[in-house]
This record gives structure tokens, C-alpha cells and sequence, in this order.
């Protein structure tokens, strides 16, 4: 067997170990497993316009998965995917806020350029301290998305409220109309152009650049690429910024397009979930690609059982949950099953 | 002979399909000393894996004590009393002795002080000689120290087979001393002791029988070691059609028979040769990888292969490491190829025409979970820039080329690094390091667990590079190595040079600088 033929299997392997738990769960909870998945799989990709509010979620988790798998790839744990998303989306809504009135020709490429920059340097600091002084990153990045999430509120509550709102949940202004990328439903050729481009972008990187390989190596084994000549934190700190700037263009797209407005705490699961995309990928650019779409699915699937087929939600989350769960067991037990499966091959 | 202590019948192991063993059928006597010879990947650290339950042959039963054992699981296999000291330690390094021992056994018990391991275990590692303070941390402790700690983790729980699996190779001349001591009151003990090993010298010295492996089969054993001369074992693990190829010298070098003197005397490196490594007056600071080193100036001509000889521990590493960038100096100059790089960083240096090849093969040298291909365009790929495009498949073929001309055993350039055996592991490094734009390579430690071929044909390809005007800095434990293809020899002691020596070597002399006694 191939490498690349065991990793897919290895991670489709999984998901229905998942799955199969989750059917347990939601039979004892007094739901119909079987019915449960239908509708789930319905509300994911079968009813009509399912794909398109599938592909509305898939795209932006892809982006962010994109770059967290850069970082896991090169042996850094960047969990801060949700902080780099969130800076990224505050940071995109000063700059509209800043040149309000200038051409959208002018804006959205500001924008973008300062979502990108944002989150990047959101993962710049935690990148630098555990390459100068050893600092655990998974420590940084993970308080780096609770400061995220606090700044988040301060912005929306504070200098970019909305003063016509009245919500519970204070939001910024919303963007004028002339500047966002899609309408709420969130699919638009310029967010599929630019998902095309970064897919692109981050398999050449990966795959077809000095970058890739070495990366990997020292993913795997910094000490060997040190004793190469390496400089180990050109690598680390690039993977750092890399991740953290798709993470902060995830944001900028979230907040130009299908939300046109930042609220205080959105979109809280988007990091992680792309974190989850990019393991059960095994960390490859294709991989994740085919993983978010089936993200993508379950997210809007959760919009649609409690409403059409009156399921709670909490279905998906549960999904969620027990891939995550699944995830930890991925290197030893589904390993062990797939070596089984050779031997008696 | 009845009830032996293990025996193994028809044992077959595949790995995809590189047969590892094949119908290896095998019996050691109780209370001896057998050794376990061959050639790198001739299966002789899977037989051991085999005998400690770690893996489970297709076909073929483990027998222990005359009863059978189910094969493939490690409980039952302990539970008859096999135990096996892996090839690379596998002790936490920053685990104390107490807990590393506590770690080991069984008796684990869910709660403990620190104080109350020290006291159980101070005992046992004594009676083993194992002269070390159980509160001292792993990662502190001669390498010789640690392998005697792991042998006492081993002997925890009554074993009655102890396998070693290439016990020697990380052992300076006097710590192997100690460790046959330590197999000998073993043995006298009533353990049965395995070891697998690969100087002929060493199996004569310790063992009372020995087992040949070749490409998976048993070749011959267990056979006497009183019956068997050298020459007769050193053939019979390469076979007949290689030994008869490798340079007579090279062939008693690397039994340990002893380098003939008047071997390299014929090179003569040519007076007016530029020098490839001209370091002045280095300094460095002493840090956990050993001590400073002190004012030390060492040249390199091209066409030249220098010998560093010493105990270890006496800054060869550190020597190896400065030169490679990877600890500053904090004084003196370096040159490289006749280039100034006293303040460039390592991918300067390499691209002046320095190669490394490392002391820890699996650490420094390879990344064992990444791909051949990959760890073999490493050197290349940095001497390029980082965004620079690449061509995998122009890359695979490449390293396919490189790894077949240096005999490499391998699948595909796709496999990990990591399955491959120790001397094809250290062969890819060769291939990567040894190039045609090499100036100065710098081989530390290059033969170590390799076999009687590879060996010498490592030496062949170092003497390959010398006469293309290669510059070569050989650092190795082993003297008959030094002595065998070294134009000159530099004694290390405290990181300072304690003597240069050239040919004929005395090993009297060397020996006194390697010590420090003035003779
Ligand atoms: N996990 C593995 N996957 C694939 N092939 C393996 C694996 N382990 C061993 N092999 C192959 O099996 C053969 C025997 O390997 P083994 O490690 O037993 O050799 P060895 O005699 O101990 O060699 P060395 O002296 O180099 O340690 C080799 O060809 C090796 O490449
Ligand atoms: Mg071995």
C-alpha cells in the first residue's frame, strides 16, 4: 500500500469510527440513529441548495485548515487558528472602517491585506517566544485566542459599536454594501476565486518548493535539519506566519462577506474546526480540501435539523466531538487496525 | 542437548517483501554466552525482536525453556524470562536512575516518594556493579553507565535470556571491557546471554558460541567459538564471493585483527596541497555535550585523511560541533576550503565544501520518519533558496541514482528512513554527504554498528574522496580504524591536542597521549 492511499484510508477509517459512536449516542438519547444521518446528510448535501450553503462553510475552514496544517507540518502546534481568524476580522474592519468612502477597488484589497497581516502577526508573538526562548506555543496560542475573543468584544462594544444596534450582542457597524464580497448567504466567485488561489498556493508551497521539504524534515526532525545547515527558525517562524495569515484572510472573507458586520464572539468553533479538518486530513493540502467540504456539510447541516426536520443541533456537535475524540486514538488504534488489516491481507 | 534456553523453529518474518528471516530454526544452551553475527539487515536485531515477543513471525514457534511461548506478545515472553536491551536505549532522559528503574518494572506501584525508589533500587543496581547514584538524572550519565542501567532494568524480574543487541557499538574500548566483565559474572550467574554484535574481535574475546545470519538465513550456529578461526567467521558472514574482495588490510582492520602498519604508508599527500581546514586557536565554551575545547589549532590538507583519537568525552565532540557551526567559538579563526568562515553560519560553511556526517546517525544524521528522498535532498535543498521550486519526481530519481550507486538496500525512495537497517541507514547519509563538491567531510563515528563490508567500504569511499583531493577529519573510538586510514593521526584530551602521530603508528605512544601520561 502506498503512503498516500493508507492516509486517506486512515482517515476515512476514522470518521466512521466516529460516526458509529455517534449513532450509539443518539440511539440511546431516544433518536432514530439511521433517521438522524439521513437528515443529517440531507441537510448537509442532498436537499436542493445544500451544496451551496455546504460550500459556504467549507471555503473559509478551508483556508484556515490550510494554514494550521503548514504549522503542524513543521512541527509547531499553532492552536491559535480561532485568535489569528478573529484579529484578522477586527483588523480588516479598521481598515474599512478607516478608508469608508474610498473606492472598492482601494478597500477590499486593503482589507484584505490588513486581515492577513493581522492574523499573522497574531501568530508572530507566540512563534517568536517559543523560538527564542523555548516557550510552549501551544500555552501562547491557546491564550492568544482567549485574548482574541476578549479584543473582539472590546472592538464591537467599543470603538467600532454600532450605535443603532440593539441586540444583546453589540456588533460594529456593517459594512458598507459597495465593499462586501458575497451577499449573507456567503458563496460568491470572488471567495471560491480566492479559496482556488490559496488551494493552489499552499500545494506548490507544500509540495513543489525547497519550503515543503524542508519544512517536513524539521517538522519531523529539527535536529537533523540543524546539522544540514538549516536555520530552524527561518522555517518555524515562516510556518508560524503562514498559518496565522490564511487564519486572518479566513476572518477578513467571514467579515466582508457572508456576516458584513463583526459580533462580539462569532463564529466561536471556526478555528478549531479547521484544526479538526486538518489532523483528519493527515495534514495534506487535498486532504483538507475534501475534509472541509465534509466539514462544511455538517455545519450547514446543523442549520438545517432543528428548523426543517426538527433534530437539535447538538447532533453535529456531537459528530464534531467524537472526530475530535478520534483523533487522539488515530496514531495508535487505527494504526493498529490498519497494520491488522495488512498482515491478514 | 535437551531443553535449551530458547530455541527458535522455522521462524519466518516479512516485511512487505524484504524477507527478514527465513525458516530460522535456532537452539542457545542454558548458562552460555552466545553471539549473534551478520551483516547490516541480516535479520539479526528482528530475530531478537522475534525472541522478545515484539514481533510475530508468519510462521515458525518460539520456544523457551523447552516450552513453547505464543510468539508475538512481549507478557508472555517476559514472563519466560526473555529480556532484550535494545540497539538504541530507550531510557527517559530526564527521568532520574530511580524512576527510569521503576519505569521498567512491573511493580510500579501507583503512588511513590522520590527517596523511597532510591532506596529500593540502590540495592539491585548494586548488585550488578552498577556503580551509580540512583538520584542523578539519565541524561547526565556516561553512556556506559546508562547501558548498565538498562541491563539492570533488564534483570529486573528474573530474566534467564538476556539479548544485547549491538551492545558494543556505543561503547568506548574500556567500557566494552566492562560491559564483558558485567555478561561474564552473568553467565556465571546462570543467564543466558545473546549478543548480537559485529567485530569478529569481540565475539572471540566474550562469546562461547556463534550464529551466523546472512540475508535472513542461518548460515551456521550456534558453533564453538574454540572451533572457529577469525577468517572462517569473518567469511562466513559476508560469504565467500565478497571476502574475497575486500583489501586484505581492510579485512583485519575491521575484524580486529589489527591494522598492518605499512597500509597507508604508500599515500603520500603532496607537500604543496592547500589546506581544507585551517582552524587557529579555537575556543568554545563547554556545555552538556562535553567539555571546552581549549586554544586548538588543527590543519587538514587536501588529499589528507587525519584521525582524531581519545577518549570520549574529551571533546571530539565539541571539535565536530564548532566546525559545523553548532556551538560558537568564542575565540581563533576557521577556514574551510581556503575560505574564511569563522563567522558563517552552516549552510555557508557547506557551501565552502564542508559535510558532516554526524555522530548520532538516527538524531543528527536522518529524519527516520521522513522519506528516503527527502533526507537525501536535505543538503541540496538548503543550499538553495527556500521558495525555490523543486522537482520531486527529478529528486526521487536522482536519490534513486545516488542510493544505488552506494549500495543501498532499500524499496523505494518513498520509505521511511527509519526502516531501513543500520548500515544501509548510514550508507544514505554517505550518499548525501560524500559528492563530488566536497572539500572537507568530517566522519564522525562512521562505522559504528556497521558491519565487516560496509565498513570497509566506508573506509574505501573515505580514501575514494582523499585521493579526488578530499580533505578528511576521521573522529572514531576505534584505533585499528584510526590507524588503518588515517595519514595522520591528532590525539585529543581535555579539548586540547595531546600529540600528532604518523605512520607506522605505535600504539604504545598514542595510547600514553590518549591518557595523558607522559611517557
Ligand atoms: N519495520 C520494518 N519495516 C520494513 N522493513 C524492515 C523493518 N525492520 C527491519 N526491516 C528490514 O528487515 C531486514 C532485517 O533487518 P534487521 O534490523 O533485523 O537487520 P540487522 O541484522 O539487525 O541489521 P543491523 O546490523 O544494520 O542492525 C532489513 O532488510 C530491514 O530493512
Ligand atoms: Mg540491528
Amino acid at each position: 500500500m502506498t503512503g498516500k492511499f493508507v492516509s486517506v484510508l486512515r482517515g476515512l477509517i476514522f470518521i466512521v469510527i466516529a460516526l458509529a459512536l455517534c449513532g450509539v449516542i443518539f440511539q440511546f438519547a431516544g433518536y432514530s440513529a439511521l433517521g438522524m444521518f439521513h437528515s443529517v446528510a440531507e441537510g448537509a448535501f442532498f436537499r436542493p441548495g445544500a451544496w451551496q450553503q455546504s460550500l459556504r462553510w467549507a471555503l473559509p475552514l478551508f483556508i484556515t485548515a490550510a494554514g494550521v496544517g503548514i504549522s503542524f507540518r513543521a512541527g509547531y502546534f499553532n492552536i491559535g487558528a480561532q485568535g489569528q481568524f478573529y484579529l484578522g476580522a477586527i483588523c480588516a474592519a479598521f481598515m474599512a472602517e478607516w478608508l469608508n468612502g474610498a473606492p472598492a477597488f482601494v478597500v477590499i484589497p486593503a482589507c484584505f491585506a490588513a486581515g492577513m497581516t493581522g492574523g499573522a502577526l497574531w501568530a508572530l508573538w507566540p512563534g517568536l517566544l517559543r523560538l527564542q526562548s523555548g516557550t510552549d506555543e501551544v500555552i501562547t496560542t491557546l491564550m492568544g485566542n482567549f485574548l482574541a475573543g476578549l479584543l473582539l468584544v472590546y472592538v464591537t462594544a467599543g470603538p467600532l459599536k454600532d450605535p443603532s444596534g440593539s441586540g444583546q450582542q453589540a456588533s460594529s457597524r456593517p459594512l458598507a454594501a459597495a465593499y462586501r464580497i458575497s451577499d449573507s448567504l456567503g458563496l460568491s466567485p470572488t471567495i471560491i476565486v480566492i479559496a482556488a488561489l490559496v488551494a493552489l498556493a499552499m500545494w506548490l508551497l507544500v509540495n513543489r518548493t525547497a519550503f515543503g521539504v524542508l519544512a517536513s524534515l524539521a517538522g519531523r526532525n529539527p535536529t537533523m535539519v540543524q546539522w544540514q545547515g538549516a536555520t530552524v527558525w527561518r522555517l518555524g517562524l515562516s510556518s508560524f506566519l503562514i498559518s496565522g495569515a490564511l487564519a486572518g484572510l479566513a476572518g477578513t472573507i467571514e467579515f466582508m462577506g457572508p456576516n458584513g458586520r463583526l459580533a462580539g464572539g462569532f463564529l466561536p468553533t471556526h478555528g478549531f474546526t479547521a484544526i479538526l479538518i486538518a489532523l483528519v486530513a493527515n495534514l495534506s493540502v487535498v486532504g483538507t480540501a475534501f475534509v472541509s467540504v465534509f466539514f462544511g456539510g455538517l455545519a450547514s447541516a446543523a442549520l438545517y435539523l432543528p428548523i426543517m426536520a426538527g433534530l437539535p443541533s447538538a447532533a453535529i456537535e456531537i459528530i464534531n466531538a467524537a472526530i475530535a475524540l478520534f483523533i487522539t486514538a488515530k496514531s495508535g488504534f487505527v494504526d493498529r487496525l490498519l497494520a491488522f488489516g495488512r498482515r491478514s491481507a | 542437548m535437551d531443553n535449551p534456553a530458547l530455541e527458535c523453529r522455522d521462524v519466518t518474518v516479512a516485511y512487505g517483501s524484504v524477507m527478514a528471516l527465513s525458516g530460522v530454526g535456532i537452539a542457545f544452551e542454558r548458562g552460555k554466552i552466545h553471539a549473534v553475527v551478520g551483516q547490516n539487515g541480516a535479520g539479526k536485531t528482528t530475530f531478537a525482536r522475534v525472541a522478545a515477543g515484539l514481533v510475530r513471525p508468519a510462521v515458525g514457534e518460539l520456544r523457551i525453556n523447552g516450552q513453547q511461548v505464543k510468539t508475538g506478545k512481549v507478557k508472555d515472553a517476559r514472563a519466560a524470562g526473555v529480556e532484550l536491551v535494545h540497539q538504541s536505549f530507550a531510557l527517559p532522559p530526564s527521568f532520574t536512575v530511580a524512576e527510569a528503574m521503576e519505569f521498567g518494572s512491573d511493580r510500579g506501584a501507583a503512588i511513590f516518594t522520590r527517596s523511597a525508589l532510591q532506596k529500593r533500587w540502590a540495592p539491585h543496581l548494586k548488585s550488578l556493579d552498577v556503580n551509580v547514584d540512583p538520584k542523578r538524572r539519565v541524561r547526565d550519565l556516561p553512556v556506559e553507565t546508562q547501558q548498565g542501567i538498562e541491563i539492570a532494568r533488564a534483570l529486573v524480574a528474573d530474566a534467564r535470556v538476556l539479548i544485547l543487541d549491538e551492545p558494543t557499538a556505543v561503547l568506548s574500548p574500556s567500557g566494552i571491557e566492562m560491559l564483558f566483565e558485567r555478561v561474564r559474572k552473568l553467565r556465571d550467574r546462570g543467564v543466558t546471554v545473546i549478543l548480537i554484535l559485529h567485530k569478529i574481535r569481540e565475539v572471540l574475546a566474550i562469546a562461547d558460541t556463534v550464529s551466523v545470519l546472512r540475508g535472513g538465513r542461518l548460515v551456521d550456529g550456534p558453533v564453538a567459538c574454540a572451533e572457529i578461526g577469525a577468517k572462517r567467521l569473518a567469511e562466513m558472514i559476508v560469504g565467500p564471493a565478497v571476502a574475497r574482495t575486500l583489501a586484505s588490510g581492510d579485512a583485519d582492520a575491521a575484524t580486529g585483527r589489527g591494522a598492518p602498519a605499512a597500509h597507508t604508508a604508500n599515500h603520500h599527500t603532496p607537500a604543496d596541497a592547500g589546506l581544507v581546514l585551517d582552524m587557529r586557536g579555537v575556543s568554545t565554551l563547554s556545555d552538556a555535550e562535553g567539555p571546552a575545547l581549549r586554544d586548538l589549532s588543527l590543519t587538514i590538507k587536501a588529499g589528507e585523511i587525519v584521525g582524531i583519537a581519545g577518549v570520549e568525552g574529551n571533546g571530539q565532540r565539541t571539535l565536530v560541533r564548532a566546525i559545523a557551526d553548532l556551538v560558537d567559538a568564542t575565540h581563533g579563526t576557521l577556514a574551510v576550503g581556503g575560505v574564511d568562515v569563522t563567522a558563517a553560519p552552516l549552510a555557508r560553511r557547506r557551501a565552502a565544501g564542508l559535510r558532516v556526517i554526524p555522530f548520532e546517525r538516527n538524531t543528527e544524521g536522518l529524519s527516520l520518519s521522513s522519506s528516503l528522498w527527502e533526507n537525501w535532498s536535505a543538503r541540496e535543498l538548503l543550499q538553495s533558496r527556500l521558495l525555490s521550486a523543486i522537482n520531486p519526481a527529478r529528486l526521487k530519481k536522482r536519490c534513486d541514482e545516488a542510493l544505488q550507486a552506494w549500495g543501498v538496500h532499500y524499496a523505494t525512495t518513498g520509505q521511511q528512513a527509519g526502516s531501513l537497517s543500520g548500515g544501509n541507514a548510514q550508507k544514505v547519509i554517505l550518499a548525501r554527504e560524500v559528492d563530488a563538491d566536497a572539500k572537507l567531510i568530517i566522519a564522525a563515528q562512521p562505522t559504528r554498528g556497521l558491519d565487516i563490508g560496509a565498513t570497509a567500504f566506508v573506509w574505501q569511499s573515505l580514501r575514494e574522496a582523499r585521493d579526488r583531493g578530499c580533505g578528511v577529519l576521521l573522529i572514531s573510538s576505534d584505533l585499528d580504524e584510526l590507524f588503518d586510514i588515517s595519514d595522520r593521526v591528532v590525539v585529543m584530551l581535555s579539548g586540547e591536542v595531546a600529540g600528532t602521530f604518523s605512520a607506522p603508528y605505535r600504539i604504545g605512544a598514542v595510547g600514553a597521549a590518549m591518557t595523558g601520561v607522559s611517557q
